[in-house]
């Protein structure tokens, strides 16, 4: 068969649900119809015409109180480092143009420096400034950081999702300086977690309670493994399902950029398609992780490194369902009954790059054993291999080359 | 904006297959990801009205290796059984057509991206090149290793390819 044919084959039966036509022109026209307003009032303006859309337009202001409000923090009274701030903001507009996902159409009002403080490499100020994005009926406010003599970074906040608001800055020479938005909330962060004899893990949490400030500065290095939650109290120590604060610069900005970790990518399966399965489980890695999380064997996962790209499913002699993955440099695993209900964890060992990674399973159901473009065990696997329960050491072969692995 | 309706109309199905086979079998991302790229083309219908199909093509290649940079910022998704329909039930010819899904899958995305446009869209090379930003050297050497893991992958189910 040809692979085209194959692709054919595979696809056959998949169409667009009902109604999909008419999401897409009714999204489409609502996006280029923003788009046309904004175009007809900046030509309107332009021309010194006033036009019943500049009007509707110029008399809705954003009511986030930060683009008026009086400058506050421990350099308030700097009127210099103000402007200052100030002039770096709007430079870095004309500097650089508007990223993907800052779909700026206008600015429309001047920045207001709303907080200012001293950091370890020099002040730093919040800044606030009325945008319209072409993503939103309502105007927005463009809110970042001015430190180490840039804009560290910027965030757009939708009127209509206020409550999305990241209002985390790292920044500094090592990345391990932050400034945090309560936005009437307490943030609580924590780092280095510890791992106990059980295997579970714990944090230690420091909070902030929302002060007249509303604004938090800490010092963490990368390496211990920062995690900032904003809620109405502080997380309990072995407490691993609070939603994070996430930014972007957290994110790689190009598309093909290797994994870390082992660097594998792809979803591997250790034992054949069972014949009277006629679909994968389908599972969710970040469900798996989540079920992990929730009984405090995984860490939170918020940075790049955390995540990796490859998973290896097995399907175990008594039925149940195996996913292994790698975290933050540890192989981890997950058990599920036939019908999708979670079963056990797994917690391995260290995932070391260049060596196969094995992950012992529960009751009896063997040994994945994972190394990804190599032939593993005696029956040359591609990728991975279950080894049956008693197994005590698995050839891989990486490239041609026979390696023995022992097994626990 | 006729001609745009009538483009989503007729060639949506066509283009979500491609949206499936680049998101290796993830059948909600490959929706998601599609009506996205078609609601981007509706404002700039004018200008990419003469190849529409390339240029969405091109996006959801680029759309697809996005993706997973989106995946730790989205809320925690339900588990999902049978995610990955299958084809089951057809002609005897197809061996197993969730085979070449799992297959895919498991190729790195900028792989994957390329033999779904050379093979399944019959795009050039060329052309690849030109949809996933990089050279005409990369699209051979991804092809060629691409088809190789393919057959690795594939097994016993021989697949040829002109």
């Amino acid at each position: 068969m040809e692979l085209k044919q194959a692709m054919e084959a595979a696809t056959s039966e998949l169409d667009v649900r009902p109604g999909f036509v008419g999401d897409v022109m009714a999204g489409g026209r609502r996006r280029h119809t923003r788009k046309l307003v904004t175009v007809t009032a900046v030509v309107a303006l332009l021309a010194g015409v006033t036009t019943g859309v500049v009007l509707t337009r110029s008399t809705e202001r954003s009511a986030d109180p930060r683009l008026t409000a009086a400058t506050t923090g421990p350099l308030a009274g700097d009127s210099e480092f103000i402007a200052t701030a100030s002039h770096l903001w709007s430079e870095a507009q004309k500097d650089e143009p508007w990223k993907r996902d800052e779909p700026v159409t206008e600015v429309s009002s001047k920045p207001n420096v709303f907080w200012t403080g001293q950091t370890p490499t020099g002040p730093a100020a919040l800044v606030a400034q009325e945008v319209w994005v072409r993503t939103s009926e309502h105007p927005a406010t463009l809110v970042g950081l001015v430190a180490d003599g840039k804009v560290v970074n910027r965030e757009i906040v939708l009127s209509e999702a206020r409550d999305r608001e990241a209002g985390l800055y790292r920044f500094g020479p090592v990345g391990d300086q932050y400034v945090v938005l309560t936005l009437g909330k307490t943030v609580s962060w924590s780092q280095n977690p510890k791992r106990g004899p059980d295997n579970r893990l714990t944090r230690t949490w420091a909070s902030a309670p929302h002060d007249e400030d509303g604004v938090v500065f800490t010092v963490v290095p990368p390496e211990e493994r920062p995690v900032f939650v904003r809620g109405d109290s502080v997380p309990q120590s072995d407490d691993f399902t609070q939603p994070t604060i996430l930014t972007g610069d957290l994110q790689p900005d190009r598309p093909f950029v290797p994994h870390p970790g082992l660097g594998w990518e792809g979803q591997f399966c250790a034992t054949a398609f069972p014949e009277q399965k006629n679909s994968w489980p389908g599972l969710k890695l970040q469900a798996v992780q989540h079920e992990l999380q929730k009984r405090a064997l995984l860490d939170y996962i918020v940075s790049w490194e955390a995540t990796t790209d490859w998973s290896v499913c097995a399907w175990l002699p008594d039925g149940r369902y195996a996913l292994m993955f790698e975290s933050l440099g540890e192989l981890y695993g997950a058990l599920y009954q036939p019908d999708g209900t979670f079963s056990a964890p797994v917690v391995g060992g260290k995932a070391v790059k260049g060596e196969p990674a094995v992950l012992s399973l529960p009751d009896g159901q063997g040994t994945i054993v994972a190394d990804a473009n190599a032939l593993v065990g005696p029956q040359e696997r591609e990728h991975a291999w279950l080894a049956p329960s008693g197994t005590k050491e698995v050839t891989v072969r990486q490239k041609g080359v026979p390696k023995v692995i022992q097994l626990p | 904006m006729q001609d745009f309706e009538d483009f989503v109309a007729l060639r949506s199905q066509a283009l979500l297959r491609t949206a499936y086979l680049l998101c290796g079998g993830d059948r909600g991302a490959a929706e998601d990801i599609l009506q996205d790229v078609l609601m981007s083309m509706y404002g700039k219908w004018r200008r990419i009205r003469t190849s529409p199909e390339a240029y969405a093509r091109a996006a959801l290649a680029n759309a697809a290796a996005n993706r997973w940079r989106r995946r730790s910022r989205k809320p925690e998704a339900p588990l999902e059984l049978g995610a990955v329909p299958t084809a089951r039930g057809h002609e005897q010819q197809v061996v197993d057509a969730d085979s070449v899904v799992r297959a895919l899958a498991q190729l790195p995305k900028q792989m994957r991206a390329v033999l779904v446009l050379r093979f399944f869209d019959d795009l050039s090379e060329a052309e690849t090149a030109r949809a996933l930003g990089c050279g005409i050297g990369t699209v051979k050497s991804q092809t060629s290793r691409g088809l190789s893991r393919m057959r690795e992958l594939m097994g016993e189910q021989v697949l040829t390819w002109n």
